[in-house]
């Protein structure tokens, strides 16, 4: 399997109202990018949102969070890669909407988009519900079959997402 | 205060605001002419001290603005430079006046003004004025720089008096309650005397005096003082003016740290006149040597000397994390008043530019944050937009480069947000441009050409949509249908059906106004669009050459052997050599095209769209080569496989050709697509030989041509195939007609035929077109007899056979000759020989001849029709189908030894047994020939000839060949053989025997004796005829040895004594020497004499 160490994929899940949306995505600091290829990675991997209406809106909160990531992994330092925590915490509040990041050690980005006003989503329960998204990113990617790199169609990671957007509403 | 100044950095507040401004009607481009002159004196050294000056021009300031003051020094108009035309003495009070109504306006904060007047002569000019300088016009004004030099030191002299004023202010007395506009109606009623209104005056005065020690470059005195400031102002909960001071206390800290600036461009400007960076270096110890007032001399009271303050000095100034932490708290403090929010504002902006030399980007953002949710009074429609793009470029500064993009979109919707009568689409279009990078959106589809989709497909495409729309609306069609031609391009994979549907529609909309091209755009901006071509419409998957096809294909001359022979290497295989070899094969195809022939290249393309689209004006690119491309138009069904298109060109010159791609026309969008550029496209290479023109022949004949194709082994294909169904013996006349249809002469031309051997394996013989010949020929016709070949063998007469020939025509001519080239026409021939009739069998009978005999043939009709058969003007015989008849057909013998013999070369070379085969059937040909037995079909009207060939067993043969003994009898010198000869009784008879000897061998001797008996006609021959007749000498003939072609004869004589029918017996002794030979040899004829009477 072919993981390059700088790529990443990012994920992002979205919770809106109770309800959740998850996008993963690819890519890397784009300010080793703009010297290497301007126009590389960081394109998203797997999208959902549980109301599907006003998508876009969504699509572009992701987007721009992907600089907060990016600052907070070049922040780390590689000294500390191995240990590091992969929850990135709160990437930044809106006034509706909170966005969590998560980055594995392989550069794949978990965000997460959840309502502000849901309080029962506390720092745990993200937390583990990145874990879960992790390790079912990692059975896609054991797939013999999976590109890595490819959109993530695998129906278990589908199923995976839906029954977290569910449990959270 | 209401404008925000989103410009504004740290370093800002040591700058002395001065206002330059028109009066009068003074055209723009002049104003700005010397405005620039002006603004190039940005900071100065002062006379007599290090401190360095820095100004800040603005050419517009608003007067509320002005208000703030107080607040911070460096919002405060101190200077104003009026520029002004005037051209005669008249209009100079007029324009003196206006000058002095310009003045008013910041009056209350000016320290000095100046007037610059351009036009005027005379006088008036003459009159020595410092606040007025005179120029003749707007070119010869040199002087501009030193009376701003000397503006700006008069400005220092005032700034420095105040800040002695103010910073020795040891009277007690009181002082003034410093305070910003919306400040003044709180303190009416107050307290004045109380210690706490006191300390509030100290303070902002402390800050007050900061702030001008800061603007008067005395860094360090400045630091003391906002120390002071704060400590004062926190006491009392001033809470906006602590806030100013702490904010004065981080610029003059950032001043300290960073002297590079932290306003980016406008900072870097600073710099670049006559300081270097070592000057700049230093640039915060002059306000520390500067000892005018002695820091420690001030105490929070202002009044008693601090001692202590000295050793602070180093301490005064904050580090990089106390900054923020400062400005942290200074934010929090204007947060507190509405009023604020421009402080605000520009604090957080003044923070995220430290903050970005710093490189803490996730602070800056926090800051940035918080400048988005400070709410201003309701802004302008321009207000919101610039500070909009303010935020993008922050955010920029500190590497959220997709944040930045997202503001940038959000100022550049705002451009044409509906509230605004007259939309700015070409400002929108700007920035939607800049915002590209930040969505990894290049608009050159080279980028997206390989590998994954980057970036974020959703949010590109939705930017790709405005960008067209904001083109179209700017009247800029061309960009539109790029625009829209990139977005169809590079998001295929992620437009829906029914976006496809809609993108395309609107990209036909557009393209029948103005039709894509394969230009490179330029844009206002100066950026160019490169352009677009439709590579996935269709996909292309292989590229294929075409080789001519067969009769066309150029074949290389055998006998310019050397050419061909590489003269590289000396070895005949080198693995170098050989890899060498792969890699060329790479590139260039082992096939020729040549010069006026249309050659093909096949594409396997593909329809990803779920409609039908119709490709036009589809052809080939080509270099190397003058190439005529023939354009084709097709149709791809929805969402179609594979499918083959053959593009078609004719090369019109020689040389290497190299096919580089195609172009097409796709809803209006005319596009060259790069075979190098495409991804995934399998090619057997692109290069390929042209050479020089060939003459084209056509092959047309008179039998039909037929769908069954030879396949021979040898891999050489057939243009033409020509097929007939023959009876054996059937004799078919073929005429081929040549024509030359290419536009060269001809000037070779060379037949010759192959046989296929047929598959049971046995080959045919007979096929008369054996021995090439040349022939030169002109364009027009060529035209030849054939004889089809015989049939088979009769070995096996009841199936079909079937015979396969190839005829082929090699020509050449024209410039293609001359370098060795030619055409190989080929002509598949093939012939299926039903039986007709054979014979079952062969035999003979003895005629009453010796010279002659009787073939007797069983002729079998083997067809289904009825037919005759004739030979050698016998009388016909007519056989019913599957009939079987004999026919007794008389014929001479043959000496078969008179026939030429095959050559003798072939002869030493063959074997005894093979000689034999060919020699039999020599024979058998001769047979045929004598014989000409024919058969017809009188109901097909067919006719064909019959032959015994390979049926002749060795007893007929001998039966059919003369003797090489030749005898003859002759009866009174008549030779006499079958005929009766005639003589009269009594006379002797001459009776001679001759021999001549054909063998090869010499023969004899022999000796014969003479019988002669009487037939009766019923079986009895009477031999008893002493009485009858009598011998003159003697009835033995005795004949010496002859030598081979030798001749040899003895003579003897009779006499009959009766008349009657008298036969002659010869026979020969029984001996040594005749034993030896065959019996057949001595097969002599038998005499029949008629002795007549005497008297008739």
């Amino acid at each position: 399997m072919r993981v390059r160490s700088c790529d990443s994929l990012v994920l992002v899940v979205r919770v809106l109202r109770g309800r959740v949306l998850v996008v993963c995505a690819h890519g890397a600091d784009p300010r080793h990018l703009s010297c290497r290829h301007p126009f590389l990675q960081n394109y998203p991997l797997y999208i959902r949102s549980a109301p599907t209406e006003n998508e876009l809106k969504f699509h572009y909160m992701v987007h721009t969070s992907l600089d907060v990531v990016d600052e907070k992994i070049s922040a780390m330092g590689k000294a500390l890669v191995d240990q590091r925590e992969l929850y990135l915490g709160l990437l930044y509040p809106t006034e509706d909407y909170k966005v969590y990041g998560y980055v594995t050690n392989s550069k794949v980005k978990f965000v997460m988009v959840v309502d502000s006003s849901n309080t029962a989503l506390r720092d745990n329960e993200i937390r583990s519900m990145f874990r879960k998204l992790h390790n079912s990113y990692t059975d896609v990617m054991c797939n013999p079959f999976y590109n890595p790199g490819d959109r993530i169609q695998s129906r278990a990671f589908d199923s995976m997402v839906t029954s977290m957007m569910i449990q959270v509403c | 205060m209401s404008v925000p100044d989103y410009m504004q950095c740290a370093e800002d507040h040591q700058t002395l605001l001065v206002v330059v401004q028109p009066v009068g009607i003074v055209s723009e481009e002049n104003f700005f002419r010397i405005y620039k002159r002006i603004s190039s004196v940005s900071q100065i050294s002062v006379r007599d001290s290090q401190r360095v000056l820095y100004i800040r021009y603005r050419h517009h300031y608003p007067p509320e603005n002005n208000e703030w003051g107080d607040f911070q020094t460096h919002r405060k108009v101190v200077g104003l430079i009026t520029i002004t035309d005037c051209f005669s003495a008249k209009d100079w009070p007029q324009t003196f006046e206006k000058f002095h109504v310009q003045k008013e306006i910041y009056g209350s904060t000016l320290y000095d003004s100046r007037l610059f007047v351009f036009g005027l002569q005379g006088e008036i000019t003459e009159q020595p004025r410092t606040d007025v300088a005179f120029y003749p016009n707007y070119e010869d004004c040199e002087a501009v720089e030193k009376r701003i030099e000397d503006f700006i030191e008069s400005l220092f002299i005032v700034l420095e008096s105040k800040r002695l004023d103010r910073a020795t202010d040891k009277s007690g007395d009181k002082i003034p309650l410093l305070c910003v506009p919306f400040e003044k109606k709180d303190f009416v009623g107050l307290d004045t005397d109380s210690r706490h209104y006191k300390k509030r005056c100290q303070g902002r005065m402390r800050k007050h005096v900061g702030d001008l020690c800061l603007q008067a470059g005395m860094l360090q005195d400045s630091l003391v003082h906002y120390h002071m400031s704060v400590e004062l102002l926190r006491s009392v909960n001033d809470f906006l003016w602590l806030g100013a001071a702490l904010e004065g206390l981080c610029s003059a800290s950032v001043i300290c740290h960073y002297p590079g600036g932290t306003g980016g461009k406008t900072g870097a400007r600073r710099f670049q006149g006559s300081s270097l960076p070592a000057e700049a270096a230093n640039r915060h110890r002059p306000g520390a040597q500067e000892v005018l007032i002695d820091p420690g001399a001030l105490t929070t009271n202002g009044i008693n000397p601090d001692t202590s303050a000295e050793i602070g000095r180093a301490k005064n100034c904050l580090s990089p994390e106390d900054i923020i932490d400062k400005y942290k708290e200074a934010i929090s403090y204007y947060s507190k008043y509405k009023n604020a929010g421009v402080i605000e504002l520009e604090a957080c902006v003044k923070a995220v530019r430290v903050l970005a030399i710093q490189k803490r980007s996730m602070d800056a953002s926090e800051f940035l944050q918080n400048a988005v949710y400070i709410n201003l009074r309701q802004l302008s429609e321009e207000e919101k937009i610039q500070r909009y793009s303010i935020l993008s470029e922050l955010y920029e500064l500190i590497g959220f480069h997709r944040k930045s993009a997202f503001f940038k979109r959000v100022a550049a919707m705002q451009c044409v947000a509906p509230s605004i009568s007259e939309p700015g689409w070409r400002a929108c279009y700007k920035l939607l441009l800049e915002t590209l990078p930040g969505y990894s959106l290049s608009l050159d589809p080279k980028d997206f050409s390989r590998g994954t989709h980057r970036g974020w497909a959703a949010v590109q495409m939705r930017l790709l949509h405005e960008l067209v729309y904001a083109s179209r609306r700017m009247g800029n069609p061309a960009l539109s249908v790029r625009h829209l031609s990139f977005l169809l391009q590079t998001m295929l994979d992620f437009l829906s059906d029914q976006e496809k549907k809609d993108v395309t529609q609107s990209l036909e909309n557009y393209t029948c106004k103005c039709p894509g091209t394969m230009e490179l755009l330029t844009l206002p901006g100066g950026p160019t669009l490169p352009p677009v071509p439709f590579t996935k419409l269709p996909i292309v998957r292989r590229v294929k050459l075409l080789n001519l096809p067969a009769s066309l294909r150029p074949q290389k001359m055998k006998s310019l052997l050397g050419q061909n022979v590489s003269t590289k290497s000396p070895f005949i295989y080198s693995p170098i050599i050989a890899h060498n070899r792969g890699e060329e094969r790479n590139k260039k195809i082992d096939f020729q095209w040549v010069q006026g022939d249309v050659c093909e290249v096949q594409l396997m393309v593909y329809n990803p769209m779920p409609f039908e689209l119709r490709v036009e004006n589809m052809g080939l690119l080509t270099s190397g080569v003058d190439f005529e491309s023939l354009p084709a138009a097709l149709s791809l069904p929805a969402e179609s496989g594979l499918y083959p298109v053959t593009l078609v060109g004719v090369p019109q010159t020689t040389g290497m050709i190299t096919v580089n791609g195609y172009h097409t026309t796709v809803f209006g969008v005319f596009s060259d697509c790069l075979l190098d550029n495409l991804p995934g496209v399998k090619t057997s290479g692109s290069t390929v030989e042209v050479i020089p023109a060939l003459p084209r022949l056509q092959i047309s004949t008179s039998l039909p041509r037929s769908a069954h194709s030879l396949q021979p082994s040898s891999g050489d294909e057939i243009s033409t195939n020509v097929s007939v169904q023959l009876y054996n013996g059937e004799a078919q006349q073929l005429v081929i007609q040549l024509e030359n249809i290419g536009t060269e002469p001809l000037e070779t031309l060379e037949v010759t035929s192959r046989l296929l051997t047929t598959k049971d394996g046995i080959s045919v013989s007979g096929f008369p077109l054996c021995s090439p010949f040349r022939q030169v020929v002109r364009p027009r016709v060529e035209s030849k007899p054939v004889n089809a070949p015989e049939g088979g063998k009769p070995g096996d007469p009841s199936h079909v056979k079937t015979l396969e020939a190839i005829l082929n025509f090699k020509y050449s001519g024209g410039p293609g000759h001359a370098e060795g080239y030619y055409r190989n026409l080929s002509l598949g021939l093939h012939v299926e020989a039903e039986p007709s009739v054979f014979f079952t069998r062969v035999t003979t009978l003895p005629a009453t001849s010796t010279r002659q005999c009787h073939l007797l043939l069983d002729i079998f009709n083997s067809t289904e029709h009825e037919l005759t058969v004739s030979a050698r003007g016998n009388e016909e015989l007519i056989l019913h189908a599957g009939e079987c008849q004999r026919m007794a057909i008389q014929v001479d013998k043959f000496s078969f030894e008179s026939f030429p013999e095959s050559p003798g070369e072939k002869g030493q070379l063959a074997n005894p047994k093979q000689l034999e085969e060919e020699r039999q059937e020599a024979r058998g040909l001769e047979i045929d020939s004598k014989l000409d037995v024919h058969w017809r079909i009188p109901s097909l009207k067919r006719t064909g000839e019959a032959s015994v060939e390979g049926l002749l067993s060795q007893l007929v043969l001998e039966h059919l060949q003369l003797a090489p003994l030749q005898w003859d009898v002759l009866v009174d010198g008549q030779p006499c053989d079958c005929e009766a000869a005639a003589c009269r009784v009594g006379d002797p008879v001459r009776l001679e025997v001759r021999l001549t000897n054909q063998s090869p061998r010499s023969v004899g001797p022999f000796a014969l004796t003479v019988a002669p008996f009487q037939d009766h006609q019923n079986g009895v021959h009477n031999y008893d005829l002493h009485d009858a007749v009598s011998f003159v000498g003697s009835s033995t003939f005795y004949l010496d040895a002859v030598q081979p072609s030798g001749q040899s004869a003895c003579l003897g004589a009779l006499l009959f004594l009766y008349t009657g029918d008298f036969f002659l017996h010869i026979h020969f002794h029984q001996d040594s020497a005749s034993k030896e030979l065959p019996p057949s040899w001595f097969c002599l004829p038998s005499v029949h004499v008629r002795a007549l009477d005497a008297q008739a």
